[in-house]
């Protein structure tokens, strides 16, 4: 389920990016600028002996390291491999009785912290928020060893988090990039910016370069990402599991606001819907317009987009470009323009702007029943 | 040596415990308070600072002081993942060879931070085991040989895997239970990796010497009787089985059940063994000696030892098409801490600064150190050379009238026999018969030797000229020469 914002052929400047991320994250710091304590300057904040270092809002502390599995599903872990229970191996003897099972870590993560409130698990192998936590960063004791006995060697390997999660993620990626094929590619990672300190994670996927940043949002339990695409084929953004907003600067950036709660045990809990999805139904409509994204285009208000406005659509005389004859939006008009966008282009938008949409059936008889509520104003 | 105050030289006094001058003299250098010097990589950078990446997460800079307890350190990276490779490209970029990836670090806005943090390559696995440290070592053509090692059995590996899981190559006390561990890989400018060569355990320091040789050591260990130093070449297999199983061609066998005669068959001999506590107990970087600044040693290779007080000096020939060699002491004791992990020379070649950890691999071990170049002339047996029946040992400096009594050469020669136990015993140890000596030239003795044997057996020479800064030096013999 996700939504598509077709072939903007708008190469992504770093510095239109960076005025969008700024001007939010001001905002964040702003309110949140209370909660934060131990603001060093950064020359002076080396890596030490304590094994729980933390960073602050203004300077968020980025660490590379294992980190653990909190109970992450395999749909979110899907370009991992798995490892196995090992029988146990003697150089002299070979195999022997016994065996050494797997410990639930992730190898290639990074984790950042904002100071007490902040802190997530970004993966470079799924390029994907995994968590967030609160109350302290990481207690790196496992890893790095007590700081002066023995070896300094501890034998769990894997750090503790300080503090429950308020986040989990859950199922597939939200943000998908398909090919021209409508396939998705594993993403590639490609490294990281430090603007204004905060991390700007980089991938690849289906041709198209997307930047992510993850901030604490303004109202407590929350937190924002930003994204940032480049030219692309098509993209969706949905995820399951967590209330969240999308807002869209324009259909290459956008933010979800995401609001966490306490994740218990492994936190495969589920929100229950707001609306039915036995069957097609306008509030299921209503939900798909924000899931899939037709909202960074279209608007409910009759204000013009990228594409023409929902508002009043169904029921009207469109005027088609290259067609004389006004079309009447019927359901059928109304599904030829989800499933083949290019068969009918309104007069005065560019064609090839918006992706074919191949969802499920019931998925596009929710969108034309909630067209159909949408009135001119 | 320069003009140092009082209140310095006490400084260095202190920090040296006064070791004897021997043409060389050693200082430990501070760290910011609160930090350990846990040292994955160390280099300089164009404005001559020294420029230290540490495992936890940082990298940090000085300039070098006179004074060793004066460096003033400031940050430039940080968020690594037990950095354990470094190439310092200018002041403002360096190249990082951390644990899950091979990393351009930039300053592009001049603050003297790094801000962007670029993956040039990840293609190989992370089993999740903490073992699995890597090196680096430039290609001369914008790109870099990567070191990978082994995961240990000291340690677990993680239900998620980046890469490809093998459950045979989990097997084994070293293993290779994730893509391309055991491996030199080579990444080109582009970032794109190709497999070079195979069968290592923890060969944790490469380097690509001034004439386009590629060179790695290895550690004692399981099909490590001794410490190896290895001249690595496209495709060649170096002895340790796990790594097979990411081989293309390989057969699907179990490598562990590979019979020892048919791994033996498969294996590039080691270039020199260097025997086990003797000379080296876990080879680190190998770094070549750029000039005569440093003395006597222009050209040659130093190797570190991470688990003994020892710096190896190397001497490397070719014979019969194939480098063979020896390896003596450059350092032992006198100062010098365990842990010695990475090295570079300062800009102006007169100053080896060797970085040390072992921090989770073995007894705690961790600093900065420096050897430093005195005025003192040096004695020393400068290279030792297989002749047709015996050795050809060229001195620094012309040798006493002593170093013509046979009384002063003693040798003895032995092998080792690699297997999937933890390091060997010396095997056949045999005395040998220095029958004569020759002065060829005022700085060249030329010894004959009865019954040397080839096929990777080690000759242990003694020399007793009292001056000589360096009197054990060991010879692999692969080959001998041809006519």
């Amino acid at each position: 389920m996700h939504l598509f914002a077709k072939n903007v052929h708008c190469a992504l400047h770093s510095s239109e990016f960076a005025k969008v991320m700024k001007a939010d994250s001001l905002f964040a710091l702003g309110v949140l600028t209370l909660f934060s304590v131990g603001y060093a300057p950064a020359a002076d904040r080396f890596i030490t002996l304590n094994n729980e270092p933390v960073g602050t809002l203004e300077e968020p502390l980025l660490l590379r390291t294992y980190l653990p599995d909190p109970g992450l599903g395999r749909e979110v872990l899907a370009n991992h491999d798995i490892g196995h229970r090992a029988r146990k191996y003697s150089p002299g003897k070979g195999d022997v009785e016994g065996f050494d099972d797997p410990i639930r870590g992730i190898p290639a993560a990074i984790a950042v912290n904002f100071g007490p409130d902040f802190s997530y698990c970004w993966d470079t192998t799924e390029c994907r928020l995994l968590y967030v936590w609160q109350g302290g960063f990481l207690k790196m004791e496992n890893y790095w060893g007590k700081p002066e006995s023995g070896r300094r060697k501890s034998f769990g390997y894997i750090p503790e988090l300080a503090g429950p999660l308020i986040y989990l993620a859950q199922g597939s990626h939200p943000l998908a990039v398909f090919d021209e094929f409508l396939k998705t590619d594993p993403p590639v990672f490609m490294g990281y910016r430090l603007v204004d300190r905060v991390p700007e994670f980089e991938y690849t996927q289906g041709g198209a370069m997307i930047r992510v940043k993850i901030v604490p949002g303004a109202v407590p339990m929350t937190f924002v990402k930003h994204y940032a695409i480049s030219r692309t084929e098509a993209v969706g953004y949905a995820e399951s599991g967590y209330r969240q907003k999308i807002e869209y600067s324009d259909p290459l950036h956008f933010t979800v606001t995401v609001t966490g709660r306490l994740v218990s045990g492994s936190g495969q809990e589920e929100l229950p819907p707001e609306y039915s999805t036995k069957k097609p139904n306008s509030d299921w409509g209503k939900a798909l317009y924000t899931q899939l994204g037709c909202l960074a285009c279209h608007s409910t208000d009759g204000t013009r987009g990228h594409g023409p406005s929902f508002a009043g659509v169904f029921g009207s005389n469109r005027k088609i470009t290259g067609v004389e004859e006004p079309v009447f939006a019927n359901e059928d008009y109304i599904i030829e323009s989800i499933q083949k966008p290019m068969e009918k282009v309104v007069d005065g938008f560019p064609p090839g702007y918006m992706p074919p949409y191949l969802i499920p059936d019931e998925q596009i008889r929710s969108l034309v029943l909630y067209l159909k509520t949408l009135k001119n104003e | 040596m320069k003009s140092l105050s009082l209140i310095l030289m006490v400084v260095t006094w202190v920090s040296t415990h006064a070791f004897a001058d021997d043409g060389y003299r050693i200082e430990s250098i501070s760290f910011p308070e609160g930090v350990p010097p846990e040292v994955g990589a160390i280099g300089f950078n164009n404005s001559g600072e020294l420029v230290v990446a540490l495992r936890r997460s940082d990298v940090i800079i000085a300039k070098p002081t006179d004074d060793p307890q004066k460096f003033e350190w400031r940050l430039f990276a940080s968020g690594l993942h037990n950095a354990c490779g470094m190439h310092v490209i200018s002041d403002s970029e360096i190249i990082i060879s951390q644990m899950p990836e091979l990393t351009r670090i930039t300053d592009t806005d001049g603050d003297g931070l790094g801000d962007h943090y670029e993956t040039i390559n990840a293609s190989w696995g992370m089993s999740g085991n903490y073992h699995e440290t890597n090196h680096l070592t430039p290609d001369g053509k914008g790109g870099y040989f990567l070191a990978i090692g082994t995961a240990s059995h000291n340690g677990p590996v993680f239900y998620n895997v980046r890469g490809t899981y093998s459950k045979t190559g989990r097997r084994g006390r070293n293993f290779s239970a994730a893509s391309w561990k055991g491996w030199v890989l080579h990444v080109d400018a582009e970032g794109k990796m190709t497999p070079f060569c195979k069968g290592f355990r923890m060969h944790n320091g490469i380097l690509r010497d001034r004439d386009g040789n590629l060179w790695a050591g290895d550690n004692q260990g399981d099909w490590r009787a001794t410490t190896p130093f290895y001249h690595l070449q496209e495709d060649q297999f170096y002895g340790h089985p796990s790594s097979l199983v990411w081989d293309a061609g390989w057969d699907g066998r179990d490598p562990l059940t590979l019979p020892l005669e048919e791994l033996a068959s498969k294996t590039t001999p080691a270039a020199i063994l260097l025997p086990h506590d003797l000379m080296n107990r876990s080879a680190s970087e190998p770094i070549q000696v750029p000039s005569e600044a440093f003395g006597p040693y222009g050209g040659q290779i130093l190797l570190p030892d991470n688990n003994g007080e020892r710096i190896n000096r190397l001497m490397l020939e070719k014979v019969a098409g194939q480098y063979q060699g020896a390896c003596t002491h450059f350092w032992n004791g006198n100062g010098l801490k365990l842990g010695n992990n990475r090295v570079a020379f300062s800009p102006d070649e007169s100053t080896l600064y060797i970085g040390q950890t072992s921090r989770g691999w073995g007894n705690l071990a961790e600093g900065l150190q420096r050897i430093i170049r005195t005025e003192k002339p040096v004695f020393d047996l400068l290279f030792m050379s297989l002749t047709k029946n015996g050795f050809r040992l060229q001195f620094t400096s012309p040798v006493p009238d002593s170093a013509t009594e046979l009384s002063n050469y003693s040798m003895k020669r032995y092998r080792y026999e690699d297997g999937p136990n933890y390091g060997g015993d010396k095997l056949d140890e045999t005395p040998l018969t220095v029958t004569k000596v020759a002065k060829v030239d005022p700085k060249t003795i030329e010894l004959e030797i009865a019954d040397l044997k080839d096929g990777g057996h080690v000759h242990e020479l003694t020399v007793g000229l009292k001056e000589l800064r360096s009197q054990v030096h060991c010879y692999t013999v692969n080959r001998f020469r041809e006519e």
